[in-house]
């Protein structure tokens, strides 16, 4: 049987790709943001610096010592911003201890730049002897912040998606669970015991499911003591007047003269024929009993169903034909029935094996059909269209294959009228039915 | 054999006694329970029982023959064919269950087998010296020759056959050949001995005086 997947499961791997999905693009956008974002801070920070260092060398521009690119003093540091004062001459005049003694421009930029060496420049007019000041920072040292600030927000963006999805799972499993205590509570629900019945439910949406089968459980029980009643009835109803009729008929035929005896043995037959499409009647209707199955001999079998007028021609060539003798019995007495009144003389019936299957056919010398009806009768039974002038024989020749998981089709033939069953060669697997307790 | 037909269906009770007559047995009918529970002591040689009764239970009275001890042989007739009602019958001290509709002629037949079962003689064919009993056929052979009974004769033979190794007295066997609606003349089982021995000789049946007759097992 094929095995069809978890809601449960596709679920949570549907949650995982989307998760792993989210995660990725929120890692690129984190990225992409941040990168952007530090770089326009950083830039902000450079013009701040700028504007201070502006302000600070501004206070005594006179007296600084602008000659020969020379530094202020200052503690020994790691300078991480380096500034310099570039002359009209492009000549750096004063500079911050690290800053080159070449200017970081030739030119009198203003504003923000990038300075060959992997500078990032900021430049302003400084009004002193029409100088500019140029405060700097090293690509390098950006890019370093840029990764370190960029590389912890996507951990944390990751750490986030992680959670949420480990998160997610857990709410999923808790959430499908009620449906699926509900799904084994319906697989082990068997409305025919007494008291059957399912659990609560914990949540809304599963309610009207378990109504739906409490409900559908009851009338399928009704049911079927509705129909456990009738059959046990008409068991009796029927069966006991047919065993009447019987010994009747036998005692009959012992105290009568030989004279009467042909007609008694019709009746007989007829009796005894009748006493087989009611046993097999009440045993398709009961659809919890199984077939009884068992090594029939289809030559004996047929060879006791005397039809009256039909001559009916026999021969197996395979033995092994397993089958409820009672229903097979049903099954063909009606096709050899049909054949009778169709006006048939000569019925032959084989029995063979083809294809790991017990083929019996029934072919007659009558009318038969024509194409239509046959395709007609053909499409019925196919679709167990019983009602579309199937006709009780060939209904109950279907049913019975059926019962025993096997088929009935109807042969093409130029002349006459043909039936195949076909039955396994070994019991099948039955599934368990509704059977009554 | 005088059997017990407790079948409340008038057209099968009728016809099956009818048949079982012509048969050679001895057909005692009753439609209703309580007609038979007094007749626990009558020596039947089979009890042929319907489960469904208007009074009651057939599948009960035979539980409680049998936890009173009665040992003979029954077969069950009803309409129940499912395997459930068959092994609650078999189990409830049924010796065979057959299903409506059956043929008389099978009946017979599971009559005649429970019986050889309950006298021990698995065999149709039972031999005592010269002598040989088609239990089936309804025939005796001596010395390969066949010999015809009347139809009293057979049933006094099948009755202590059916019975092989016990004493049968008198008024048994007069019970198991008439049953209740029959008379019978004060001697008239001395009569059919007689004939069976004149024609089967003195090894089948033999006499315990003062106390009835007996075929060795």
């Amino acid at each position: 049987m094929t095995r069809h997947p978890s809601i449960r499961q596709r679920l949570l791997n549907a949650l995982l790709h989307v998760s792993l999905a989210w995660v990725t693009m929120a890692t690129v956008a984190v990225w992409v943001t941040a990168h952007l974002e530090v770089d326009e801070r950083m830039d902000d920070a450079l013009h701040e610096s700028a504007e201070i260092l502006f302000g600070v060398l501004s206070f005594e521009a006179d007296k600084l010592p602008v000659h020969g690119g020379g530094s202020l003093p200052a503690p020994p540091h790691d300078e991480r911003l380096i500034w310099q004062l570039v002359s009209e001459r492009s000549e750096v005049v004063l500079r911050s201890h690290r800053a080159p003694l070449d200017p970081l421009l030739r030119s009198r930029t203003e504003g923000l730049a990038d300075a060959p060496g992997g500078w990032r420049v900021y430049g302003m007019k400084f009004p002193s002897r029409n100088m500019m000041l140029f405060v700097a920072q090293n690509e390098a040292e950006r890019q370093e912040v840029q990764i370190e600030s960029g590389l912890t927000m996507v951990a944390g963006a990751f750490l986030v998606g992680i959670l949420c999805a480990v998160w997610l799972r857990r709410r999923v499993r808790q959430e499908l669970k009620p449906l699926q205590e509900l799904s084994l509570a319906v697989a082990n629900y068997h409305p025919l015991e007494q008291g059957a019945n399912l659990a609560p439910v914990s949540r809304e949406e599963l309610e009207p499911i378990r109504d739906a089968v409490l409900d559908l459980g009851g009338r399928l029980a009704l049911r079927v003591d509705m129909e456990r009643a009738f059959s046990a009835h008409a068991a009796h109803a029927l069966r006991t007047p047919l065993a009447g009729m019987s010994a009747q008929l036998a005692a009959a035929m012992r105290e009568s003269p030989p004279e009467l005896q042909p007609r008694l043995q019709r009746a007989r037959a007829a009796s005894e024929r009748l006493g087989r499409v009611v046993s097999a009647l009440l045993t398709l209707f009961r659809r919890g009993v199984k077939p009884q199955l068992g090594t029939v001999d289809l030559e004996e079998l047929v060879g006791s169903l005397s039809p009256q007028r039909l001559e009916v021609d026999v021969h197996c060539e395979h033995q092994g034909l397993l089958a409820d003798a009672d229903l097979l019995a049903a099954a063909l007495l009606n096709i050899i029935d049909n054949s009778e009144r169709h006006g048939a003389n000569v019925l032959a019936i084989r029995g063979q094996v083809r294809d790991a299957q017990y083929v019996i056919s029934l072919l007659d010398d009558g009318p038969g059909v024509t194409p239509a009806q046959l395709d007609r009768l053909t499409t019925a039974l196919a679709s167990q269209n019983y009602e579309r002038g199937l006709g009780l024989g060939l209904m109950l020749a279907d049913l019975v294959a059926r019962a025993h998981h096997g088929s009935v089709c109807l042969l093409e033939l130029t002349r006459g009228f043909g039936v195949e069953f076909s039955l396994p060669l070994s019991p099948p697997k039955m599934r368990q039915n509704l059977q009554a307790p | 054999m005088r059997l017990l037909l407790l079948e409340d269906d008038t057209t099968l009770g009728e016809g099956l006694s009818a048949f079982l007559r012509t048969e050679g047995h001895v057909v005692d009918w009753f439609t209703l329970l309580a007609d038979v529970v007094a007749l626990r002591d009558e020596p039947y040689d089979a009890l042929l029982v319907d489960w469904q009764l208007p009074d009651g239970s057939g599948l009960e009275w035979i539980r409680k023959l049998r936890t009173s001890g009665v040992g003979t042989p029954i077969v069950m007739l009803t309409a129940r064919d499912l395997l459930r009602d068959r092994i609650r019958g078999l189990d409830g001290g049924a010796d065979d269950y057959m299903v409506k509709p059956f043929e008389p002629e099978e009946l017979s037949a599971r009559v005649r087998a429970v019986c050889r079962r309950q006298s021990g003689n698995a065999g149709q064919r039972l031999h005592f010296g010269d002598v040989e009993v088609d239990l089936a056929g309804r025939s005796t052979f001596r010395n390969g020759a066949r010999v015809d009974l009347s139809s009293r004769e057979w049933t006094v033979l099948e009755s202590l056959i059916n019975r092989a190794g016990r004493i049968v007295s008198k008024s048994d066997l007069e019970a198991l050949m008439l049953g209740f609606d029959g008379e019978i003349s004060s001697n008239a089982i001395e009569v059919y001995v007689s004939g069976i021995r004149r024609k089967l000789g003195f090894s089948v049946i033999e006499t315990v005086r003062g106390m009835g007759y007996r075929v060795p097992q």
